[in-house]
């Protein structure tokens, strides 16, 4: 009786499956739009964009989360625009700017009649204030100071629409930085908000191409055109309004039904395609866009003051062990290219330094040999007692990291190292990775078109990956390094442009030297649109920018 | 025993249960490593120094005693100030007012489309005129229950929505996005519910009154509807109760596969940031829930069970 049962069960499934697979040849015939001719831009229409994650705080200086950014990017200007093919900074809301030789004093010209969508003026008042909030916090509103802007010391409003900046020591970076996700300028009443209310996006008062119209928070946001916009970069071919009336940011989660819905025609554009997805989504004609971060690569980080790799053989070895080739070819695709440095290809001061990145497992093993380090019995090696085993949590932001983690992990273990790849809550994670003798290794990476961002991700008191002492970690027992740190601040406060990017050159040449780091693969943030959504732009470090995006017919 | 004295001791009961999990939310939150600030200000994205990351502590009050911090989240709660969230950057009400109504849509749908699932179920289990469609119908529960409810949510997307374009997953209107949430979320729990109507309702086909009135010459539906069906449900109705919580974890599965921003969503959000406060007020919310549908079942069995209502004298 219980067979047959069974037997009529499999039955009915088996129908059940075959029904789906009778309806899914039917609608195969559904034909995709082939591109037809174009008479140029189409004013109009609304675009679906479909994002993995609700947007967080959306405070300026907290845009470097990717969602934030894209939503930033649309409703702020900044003063300044970087050209995203050159990295060169030109005029947006300034029209002009002095800096002195020492880069401590920087003198801005505004562009005249710009405003705010409440109807408040976008002048030097306005600016003054935006970065004397970002380059000095507000406690009482718990503002806290933005990354890019080093040594800030006050503004000064010189005139209705000239504003100047003074900084303690040399700041160079800092022109790049007003032109970053991060420095976009928003109006006074957004300032004078608290931090605990700026992930409203209705709150976030910009001067941008689009508005937030509505929000539904953690789903759905609105943004409509701002029909009097009228100072867009000059440099742009596009000028006036957008030609979008609209951008619906809907945050859909899981990743089947973001490519799912921008296949079936639901969606103009997707941010977030896995790398195994993009075949499929160019295979029906649809366009993936994989801008680069340019920044620091997506990369593997020693924690030096964990005695495991404290010695600079067993790092050595482990960056020798790791086949980075392989990673890209297995896990990724040509949109992410191997990293040759610490820094990307197309990032400001690069040196290409594959010569000394080589997969070679032989150098490998003889490093570890001589470093003291003999294969055990489980094939893990030892030295002293203690076992080779290191530990990495996987982080989330970054593409297939827990893949890409697990292979390098088969690919120490042939070397006798073991690497376990360790998932947490995300209080674990960050407890966790701020102690050397948990995490011993790390995953990281940071986006930012400009010499400044290797300080960003190596200085103590920045994103400090490698953990010095002086950081916010109070685990660290000694570890610092006062050569790397010396050169770090030498980039931020270097002002002549080609000592500076010596300088950078240097540094990579350091890092990779002392095999603090191992770079993977230069990241970039994946899109995929339909065919018929046009002219999606990105700035600079891969945001996408939906001002010039047009409509053709579908 | 009467009626009120009963209803007062089950409220000042419920008080308790509602105090209780706030305490034990509260001290769990307290003993796990890191805190919605520590994931917040540490996280790399904001490169903060060591000093900026103590001001910001100092100026939330993260450095005050445990004591102090519940005795002003607790005051918070009763005056219904919740806070804010640290991850969203909104007050926690304001979160709790966009994600509350689409999950009590979705949960008060889901549970009544699977009620209705398992009386249909077993009522044509009964009914149905050949013994193997009965045994297809018999067997239905095991599969809905062996169903994961995140690949029934991906599969009705890919067919309904991708496939035949009848109802869009992006953007569709109030009610229309709910069918296929509400489809993926009923089915599993339609399982348990039809599994103890089928036993049940086999259980009561046995007794001698219904020999008896089917000697007499009754209809099999009369007899299943009018004496049958009564008897079998009280059963289902205790699983009901239980069955919330489950509504609830299907909710979470289930709305972050349709991309719904409910309390599920916030609530996995809340969890992956430890954003304590968000948590506290799902705790509570849920326990709030749970209270008022079990006193909710307690009050609707002297209904169905006549002896039960002559003791309580209602």
């Amino acid at each position: 009786m219980k067979a047959n049962k069974f037997k009529k069960l499999t039955v009915w499934t088996a129908a059940w499956l075959a029904l789906g697979g009778l309806l899914s040849a039917c609608s195969k015939t559904e034909s995709v739009a082939d591109a037809k001719a174009d008479n140029g831009p189409a004013s109009g229409g609304a675009l679906v964009y479909l994002e993995q994650q609700a947007h967080t705080n959306l405070y300026p200086p907290a845009g470097g989360f990717y969602p934030n950014g894209g939503v930033l990017n649309q409703i702020t200007d900044k003063l300044t625009y970087q050209d995203p093919k050159t990295l060169e900074i030109q005029p947006w809301i300034a029209k002009s700017w002095t800096i002195n030789d020492t880069a401590t004093e920087f003198t801005f010209e505004l562009r005249p009649s710009v405003t705010f969508s409440d109807g408040t003026p976008l002048d030097a008042a306005a600016v003054a204030k935006n970065f004397d909030t970002y380059g000095r916090g507000n406690k009482a509103l718990k503002l806290p100071v933005s990354e890019v802007i080093n040594n800030y010391e006050r503004s000064e409003v010189l005139g209705p629409l000239t504003v100047k900046f003074y900084f303690s020591k040399p700041s160079p970076g800092f022109l790049q930085g007003t032109s970053v996700i991060g420095s976009g300028l928003v109006a006074l009443q957004t300032l004078e908000r608290p931090f605990d209310e700026l992930g409203d996006a209705t709150k976030i008062i910009g001067s941008g191409p689009f508005v937030v119209a509505s929000e539904t928070l953690g789903k759905e946001l609105l943004l409509s055109a701002r029909k009097d916009y009228n100072w867009g970069p000059a440099q742009l071919a596009h000028q006036g309004r957008a030609w979008l009336d609209e951008v619906r940011f809907i945050v859909t989660p899981e990743d089947s039904v973001r490519i799912g819905a921008l296949l079936s025609g639901q969606a103009g554009v997707i941010r977030q395609v896995q790398a195994y997805d993009e075949k499929r989504v160019e295979e029906q004609k649809f366009v993936i866009y994989a801008p680069s971060t340019r920044g620091v690569n997506n990369s593997i980080v020693f924690r030096p003051d964990n005695a495991l790799v404290a010695d600079l053989k067993v790092r050595q070895a482990l960056l020798h062990a790791t086949n980075t080739q392989e990673v890209v070819q297995t896990l990724f695709s040509h949109n992410y290219p191997q990293a040759t440095s610490v820094i990307a290809a197309s990032a400001q001061g690069y040196v290409n330094l594959a010569g000394k990145l080589a997969y070679d497992p032989q150098k490998a093993q003889q490093l570890l040999d001589s470093a003291g380090w003999t294969p055990g019995p489980d094939g893990i090696r030892q030295k002293d007692g203690r076992a080779l085993v290191l530990a990495a949590y996987d982080s989330l932001p970054q593409p297939q990291n827990k893949e890409t983690l697990q292979l390098v992990a088969q690919q120490w273990g042939k070397v006798g190292v073991k690497l376990q790849v360790l998932s947490g809550d995300a209080g674990v994670r960050v407890v966790d990775n701020l102690d050397p003798e948990k995490t011993p290794v790390a995953p990281g990476m940071v986006g930012r078109a400009d010499p400044d961002v290797i300080k960003s991700n190596y200085y103590p008191t920045n994103r400090n990956v490698l953990l010095q002492q002086g950081g916010v970690s109070q685990k660290v027992k000694g570890f610092v390094d006062p050569q790397l740190n010396g050169l770090l601040e030498a980039i931020a406060a270097q002002t002549d442009t080609q000592k500076r990017l010596a300088l950078t050159a240097e540094v990579q040449n350091y890092l990779i030297d002392q095999a603090y780091v191992i770079p993977i693969f230069e990241e970039p943030q994946a899109f995929a649109a339909a065919p018929w959504v046009r002219e999606v732009g990105f700035e600079a470090v891969g945001r996408p920018s939906f001002y010039s995006t047009w409509l053709a017919k579908r | 025993m009467s009626f009120y004295p009963y209803l007062a001791r089950r409220s000042a009961q419920a008080l308790l249960v509602l105090w209780a999990a706030f305490t034990a939310s509260f001290v769990l939150l307290q003993l796990l490593p890191g805190d919605a600030l520590l994931i917040k200000f540490l996280s790399p994205e904001l490169g903060l120094g060591p000093q900026e990351v103590a001001d910001i502590r100092a100026a939330y009050g993260a450095d005050q005693p445990a004591w102090q911090q519940y005795w002003h989240s607790l005051t918070g709660f009763v005056s219904g100030n919740f806070g804010y969230s640290l991850q969203a950057g909104v007050p926690v009400s304001q979160g709790l007012a966009t994600s509350l109504p689409p999950t009590l849509r979705l949960a008060g749908l889901g549970f009544a489309l699977a009620l209705v699932l398992a009386l249909v179920l077993a009522l044509l289990a009964q009914l149905a005129p050949w013994r193997w469609l009965r045994g297809a119908l018999y067997a239905l529960p095991s599969v809905f229950v062996s169903v994961p409810v995140f690949w029934l949510g991906i599969v009705l997307i890919q067919l309904v929505s991708f496939r035949l374009g009848w109802i869009p997953v992006i953007n569709p209107g109030k009610w229309q996005g709910l069918a296929l949430p509400t489809l993926t979320l009923a089915i599993p729990i339609a399982a348990p519910l039809a599994q103890i109507l089928l036993r049940n309702v086999d259980e009561v086909l046995t007794q001698p009154f219904v020999a008896v009135t089917r000697a007499k010459g009754a209809p099999r539906l009369w007899v299943l509807l009018r004496h049958v069906a009564g008897n079998a449900a009280l059963p289902m109705l205790t699983m009901a109760g239980v069955l919330f919580g489950e509504l609830l974890g299907g909710a979470v599965v289930t709305e972050a596969v349709f991309g719904l921003n409910g309390l599920g969503s916030l609530t996995q959000q809340a969890v992956g940031n430890q954003d304590s406060a968000v948590l506290q007020a799902v705790v509570v919310i849920s326990a709030t829930a749970f209270v008022l549908i079990n006193l909710v079942v307690d009050l609707l069995y002297p209904l169905f069970d006549p002896r039960l209502r002559n003791r309580l004298g209602v």
